[in-house]
């Protein structure tokens, strides 16, 4: 794309000092390493999507990175992106609901992880209402309770940092710092984060084996769980209602917030629905939910086993609760707790690299 | 980027059909100005009052919309003028103009424009120019543009308390493409066109919107959204 530019630009120039001789051609050159990561045939997918607009480099990665734990881009310079996604806790924060934004009000849903997003294609954030990671990143930015940001404000401030500049001249053509190439410099470092080597992907690749009650799990997971949380990615990208609530608050102020994807589609089939969070990392990612209502993967079990609400729109797999037996439970955690990458948190601790 | 090229592009096509020596020059200027109107005086925002069509009185705060994908034709020879990464953002305490800059001479007697964002362009929102987030016109949780703001206050005449009013039109359904007539516009001659922007009919025609018997004056999505799309998508926007 960015060649099929240049050459577009070069047969416009030439074509213009044709006429006039007031054109000058030497457009600086960018030099910069495109790449693809290495994929694990265990994620299950057919290759790495990105937007032909945003390829991925060495170069952009590691400005999105810089990007992505600097607290300075916030309104009050104590909030990066890493406040509430941890690599150490798989990039989420911990907690249930948020309130360690710039103005430390509560937000109103769980930060969920962020890892393998390069495949989360039919969109972004719970109910799925961002379209790419491009977009997506103006929320967060400038959300008066995460970090508050104006944008005209962080350009001041990349500008003036020599280093960014610098930088930002690298992996982009402009002369001059845009809010878009903020947000396509952060993408790329959340492309790049790829979680494809726990223990479950090392015995896929018989590398290593699970014990039987691992093996177990497996086939516990594989007959209730995975028609969502789908093998692979474990999540299905798609969006269910998984029957936490029979009905659903609606605040005119909030615009729907409560009312899941239906918010988005208005398809009253989407009411209470929540994109599938995937499985994977899932011991290292508590409290669960889009709210963050349940503290540990007992009280989920115990939800598909007994708390199951109906209504209309539940995912009809549900209907009857997921009923497993206390020896099963067992098996299911200890294989859940296969899909622990530990090589994944290690390689992104911001000191390990 | 897009837009170097382009101009690139066609100022060197320009430059090139300009060797030749022609009676009418191979290019014109042509600039778009908006005029705002409510109640048939000019628009402010500093606390002034105006009166709705439903006899409601209003004090607007802030207004601001895209226009879009700027056409003019001769709808008797067939030329056509497409003006490129053509989005505008127009706002009352803003920018009021619209720089065609030099266009291919013909007699235009048709103009063409949208309000909105067309889908590609509303598909996302890590874009330049007029389409730059920081103008508080992108929808950070469901990716697309405002399309129109209007904000402000009136009396409630049920309740006689002040209220606010925000009215966010976006989302492609509400995506508007306008026709008007030119008169005029003479090859080779430069021209200023003067649209009129009349906010009255945001709020009838065909929908009358009673702003105090309203369940919700925050308007984002929607049925009334969609109601208001309707109204602006004719005699809202007209040459003057
Ligand atoms: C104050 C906490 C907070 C900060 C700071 C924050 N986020 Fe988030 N993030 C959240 C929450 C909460 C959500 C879920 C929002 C929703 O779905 O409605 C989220 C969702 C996301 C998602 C969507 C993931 C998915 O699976 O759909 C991405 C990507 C993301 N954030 C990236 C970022 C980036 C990049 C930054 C820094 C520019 C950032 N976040 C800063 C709390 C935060
Ligand atoms: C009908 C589809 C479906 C089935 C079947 C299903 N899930 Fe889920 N699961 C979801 C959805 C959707 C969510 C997110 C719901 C929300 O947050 O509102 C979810 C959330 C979760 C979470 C919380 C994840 C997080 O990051 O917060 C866990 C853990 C989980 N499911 C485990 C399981 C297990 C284990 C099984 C099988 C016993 C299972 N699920 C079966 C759709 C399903």
């Amino acid at each position: 794309m960015k060649t099929y530019q240049k050459f577009l630009l070069l047969t416009a120039i030439s074509l213009a000092t044709a006429c006039a001789q007031d054109v000058d051609p030497t457009e600086p050159i960018s030099a910069v390493n495109y790449f693809v990561p290495k994929l694990s045939p265990t994620l299950q997918v057919a290759g790495f999507p990105q937007p032909e607009r945003n390829m991925i480099s060495v170069e952009g990665v590691d400005l999105g990175k810089k990007l992505f734990f600097d607290p300075n881009l916030s309104a009050n310079g104590k909030v990066s992106c890493a406040s509430c996604h941890n690599p150490e806790l798989a990039f989420t924060d911990g907690v249930s609901l948020a309130e360690h934004g710039v103005s430390g009000e509560k937000l109103h849903r769980t930060a969920p992880a962020i890892f393998n997003l390069a495949w989360q294609t039919e969109g972004l954030f719970w109910d799925g209402g961002a379209h790419d990671l491009e977009s997506l990143n103006f929320g967060p930015l400038t959300h008066p309770d995460e970090m508050g940001a104006d944008l005209d404000e962080i350009i001041t401030y990349l500008e003036h940092d020599p280093a960014y500049k610098k930088q930002f001249n690298v992996v982009f053509p402009e002369e001059q710092i845009e809010s878009a190439q903020v947000s396509r410099a952060i993408s790329q470092y959340v492309r790049t984060l790829i979680s494809q080597d726990s223990k479950y992907d090392r015995w896929q690749r018989k590398e290593e084996s699970l014990t039987d009650l691992e093996i177990k799990g497996y086939q516990l997971y594989q007959k209730n769980c995975s028609s969502c949380h789908q093998e692979g990615l474990f999540t299905d990208r798609s969006f269910h209602n998984n029957g936490l609530d029979k009905t659903y608050l609606n605040p005119l102020e909030l615009e729907g917030l409560y009312q899941g994807r239906f918010r988005i589609t208005s398809n009253p089939q989407d009411m209470g629905a929540y994109k599938t969070p995937t499985l994977r990392n899932i011991a290292l990612t508590a409290p669960y939910m889009h709210d963050g209502r349940f503290q540990t993967l007992e009280e989920v079990l115990d939800h598909y086993q007994n708390g199951i609400q109906l209504n209309e729109s539940l995912a009809s797999q549900l209907t009857n609760g997921i009923a497993i037996n206390q020896q099963e439970r067992e098996a299911l955690l200890a294989f859940l707790a296969t899909l622990t990458d530990s090589l994944f948190i290690h390689n992104h601790h911001p000191k390990s690299n | 980027m897009k837009n170097l090229v382009y101009t690139a592009l066609l100022s060197s096509i320009l430059m090139c059909s300009s060797c030749n020596d022609v009676e009418v020059p191979a290019t014109m200027a042509m600039d778009i100005s908006l005029e705002h109107k409510l109640d048939g005086q000019t628009l402010e925002l500093n606390g002034k009052s105006f009166t709705l069509p439903s006899g409601e009185d209003f004090t607007p705060k802030k207004f601001k919309y895209y226009i879009s994908n700027v056409v003019l034709t001769n709808t008797q020879t067939g030329e056509m003028y497409e003006e490129m990464d053509s989005y505008h953002l127009i706002s009352e305490d803003g920018n009021k103009s619209i720089d065609l800059g030099m266009i291919p001479s013909a007699n235009y007697n048709q103009l063409t424009f949208s309000i909105g964002v067309d889908e590609v362009a509303n598909g996302k929102t890590d874009q330049t120019g007029d389409l730059d987030p920081n103008s508080d016109m992108a929808w950070n949780w469901n990716t697309g543009y405002k399309f129109l703001v209007l904000e402000g206050e009136f009396t409630n005449k049920n309740t006689t308390e002040r209220q606010g009013l925000i009215l966010h039109i976006g989302t492609n359904p509400n995506f508007q493409t306008i026709t008007q007539p030119l008169t005029g516009v003479r090859a080779g001659k430069a021209i200023s066109l003067i649209l009129a922007a009349d906010l009255d009919e945001l709020f009838k025609d065909p929908n009358t919107l009673q702003l105090s018997d309203l369940e919700s004056t925050t308007i984002m999505f929607g049925e009334m959204a969609a109601k208001v799309a309707e109204n602006y998508s004719e005699g809202f926007i007209t040459v003057k």
